[in-house]
């Protein structure tokens, strides 16, 4: 069994998109079918043989999702599965986060589609956002009462509006983006604890996971970042720690590393001084790990810098942290786009590990969902782990077309 | 300032007549490899020297120690009064007053045009947006490609990109521009344009120190030329004594294999 306890340290890159082709000779069904699959005895009992396997198997598949399952159990456990044992009476906080959440989504999406407002862009928009649109269909086609459904319907109509008026703002305002995001998300997280509001702790199911994985990837980067330039250090001090660093955490697998920091962090810590939060133990751990990773990454896209760039930014009197930061890391970063996203799915991926330290993140409750009363003994696991599965398959692809169209956007003149 | 006496020749200075460089006893290893021997040098105020010779004479590492894009091992090297010393400030304010054109550009491809011609103004010199743009689109008049600002390097052409490593480099200011092979990475067709500007910009009174083997541009455009081979400087002479008259058997026998 595999508990992703070795991890992949480099993910293929995305190949870009291909351009369209239009077939100068439209090839008829028959003909391509004897082409390409029974253009040889051996083809053609392949093409039998693999046909069979892969009907039998989607037949299966289907018939479980549309006819055997019993998905009672995840209705019934829908909100257990998204928040976990979080408050039912702060749960409005939730919904509060989601709306300013998309507020930054809507502004930031329709400001960028100011630049290209063409019917292609739309449709790639819409394409890019589809996966996010049949995760939230399926998720809400489990829900009992309509208030979800208009809930989110309301969210969706706020990152509408946002979009409308993202559009409408001024060019200067689009450069502060990153900025909205980082406000955006700590507003999030000041509206689901602020005044009262459950601490972190007390989170759970996919709230947990995408809360540890946001906050693991906005925290792990700029980690990365420093040990990756560390490592390249002229002090011998710096690069000396960067390089122990890096390899210790390399050379210990993650679970380790969190039973260490659920278990045995607090034997270390002087006496009187409380243990912080399992979660954030864990957090902690996630991002100490990834940027071990996310360094060796950074490194690479520093080598493929040519030193040309840098002697020329010495040329014109630049210092060398400005040389660093306005010319080097950015070509860097942006050689390593899709390394680093696959180590960013990783992370998501990852946190599913803090299920075996005992959080109830999105797969610990799809396992304690199963221990109720009602649905003990009962063999429904494939049910529960089907949905979390989904919820991973729908977050992680849809960061990796995110991913993809960054990379096309920031493709821009190059050489 | 520098009273040591020195070879006559190679530090007889043209332009206004005050020295803006000044080496003397230059050596440069690269391990066991002497790349510099020795070399004395001075360059006028408004002088243009042109640096020719084999591959691997020590032309471009001349050039670079002047800058500090190599540290020199022994001698000292002057820039306008200021001596090149391991001070950070020293070194930064040389750099500020020399500024260089690579033979492979160099030019920043995730900045537009107009970017890269404005970081050194923007980031070095402190100055305001609109200043440096102004400036910056001064320089690009200046070469030429003022229709270009806004794109990236890589949508140019060779030349052009040249051209706007020079406007780059203008941008600071300076008060001496070296170049390093400027034309040898690009195509034919291309070379006039980018010698265009540099011929401009020497009639304009800059003081320039121009690694090249562009015969045609040495003939008409320098003061003087300096013939190096085996990190030596060989030969110094004006262009008419160079071509026509030369000393040195070696200096004959490279000329007589390119011209």
């Amino acid at each position: 069994m595999d508990l992703g306890l070795s991890r992949p340290t480099v993910e293929e890159p995305v190949p870009p998109p291909e351009p369209e082709r239009h077939d100068q000779r439209r090839v008829p069904p028959g003909e391509w079918v004897r082409d390409n699959l029974f253009n040889s005895v051996l083809n053609g009992i392949l093409t039998v043989v693999f046909g069979v396997i892969v009907v039998y198997a989607l037949f299966r598949a289907l018939r479980f999702v549309f006819v055997s399952a019993r998905w009672e159990v995840v209705e019934a456990n829908l909100t257990n599965l998204m928040v976990g044992l979080y408050p039912r009476s702060a749960l409005p906080r939730v919904w509060l986060a989601l709306g300013i959440l998309a507020v930054a989504a809507g502004l930031g999406a329709g400001a960028a589609s100011r630049r290209r407002r063409t019917s292609a862009s739309r449709l790639d928009a819409l394409k890019r956002s589809a996966p996010a649109l049949v995760g939230l269909l399926v998720i809400l086609s489990f829900t009992r009462t309509p208030l979800p459904a208009l809930l989110t319907a309301a969210v969706l109509a706020v990152a509408g509006l946002s979009w409308l008026g993202g559009s409408r703002l001024p060019e200067r305002f689009s450069r502060r983006l990153p900025l909205v995001y980082v406000a955006a998300v700590f507003a999030a997280y000041l509206a689901m604890t602020a005044a009262g509001g459950p601490g972190i702790d007390r989170w759970g199911g996919f709230l947990l996971t995408t809360s540890v994985a946001v906050g693991g990837i906005v925290l792990s980067f700029p980690l990365g970042v420093l040990l990756g330039l560390g490592r390249r250090s002229s002090f011998p001090a710096v690069r000396t720690f960067c390089v122990g660093y890096i390899e210790i955490i390399r050379g210990v697998p993650l679970i380790t590393l969190l039973f260490i920091g659920s278990v045995t962090i607090g034997l270390f810590l002087p006496p009187g001084f409380n243990r912080p939060e399992l979660v954030t133990r864990g957090l902690v751990v996630i991002i100490l790990f990834t940027g071990a990773y996310l360094a060796e990454t950074v490194r690479g896209g520093l080598q493929s810098v040519p030193v040309g760039q840098t002697e020329a930014a010495k040329a014109i009197g630049l210092s060398p942290l400005k040389t660093t930061f306005l010319i080097v890391l950015p070509q860097a970063l942006r050689n390593v786009i899709p390394t680093l996203v696959g180590q960013f799915i990783s992370l998501f991926k990852d946190t599913s590990l803090l299920a075996i330290i005992g959080l109830i993140e999105l797969l610990g409750i799809a396992q304690a969902i199963l221990f109720q009363g009602d649905f003990r003994g009962q063999g429904l696991q494939g049910e529960t782990l089907a949905f979390a599965a989904f919820l991973y398959w729908v977050s992680c692809y849809s960061m990796s077309r995110a991913a993809q169209r960054l990379e096309r956007r920031l493709g821009v003149g190059e050489r | 300032m520098t009273e040591t006496r020195l070879d006559a020749d190679a530090t007889r200075v043209g332009g206004t007549g005050e020295a803006m460089i000044v080496c003397e006893g230059v050596d440069k290893f690269f391990g066991d490899f002497q790349a510099l021997k020795g070399i004395n040098l001075q360059v006028g105020t408004q002088e243009v020297v042109v640096v020719i010779g084999p591959s691997g004479s020590g032309k471009s590492t001349l050039i670079r120690c002047i800058n500090r894009l190599e540290k020199h091992d022994r001698g000292r090297i002057v820039v306008d009064g200021v001596e090149m010393s391991d001070d950070v400030r020293n070194i930064s304010e040389i750099r500020r007053e020399v500024g260089m054109v690579f033979q492979q550009f160099n030019l920043f491809p995730h900045m537009t045009v107009l970017e890269n011609v404005t970081l050194g103004p923007r980031q070095v010199r402190h100055w305001n947006k609109r200043k440096a743009l102004e400036l910056g689109m001064q320089m690009l008049e200046r070469v030429q490609i003022p229709e270009q600002a806004s794109k990236y390097p890589g949508q140019l052409s060779g030349g052009q990109q040249q051209r706007v490593a020079i406007a780059r480099a203008l941008a600071m200011q300076p008060k001496v521009m070296l170049f390093d092979e400027p034309t040898s990475a690009l195509d034919p067709e291309m070379i006039k344009e980018v010698l265009d500007a540099m011929q401009e910009l020497a009639e304009s009174g800059m003081t320039m120190i121009v690694v090249t083997h562009e015969m045609g541009f040495a003939r008409s455009v320098a003061n003087r030329v300096v013939f190096m081979s085996d990190g030596q400087i060989v030969e110094v002479g004006t262009p008419e004594h160079f071509f026509t008259d030369p000393r040195e058997d070696r200096t004959k026998l490279f000329l007589s294999q390119i011209l």
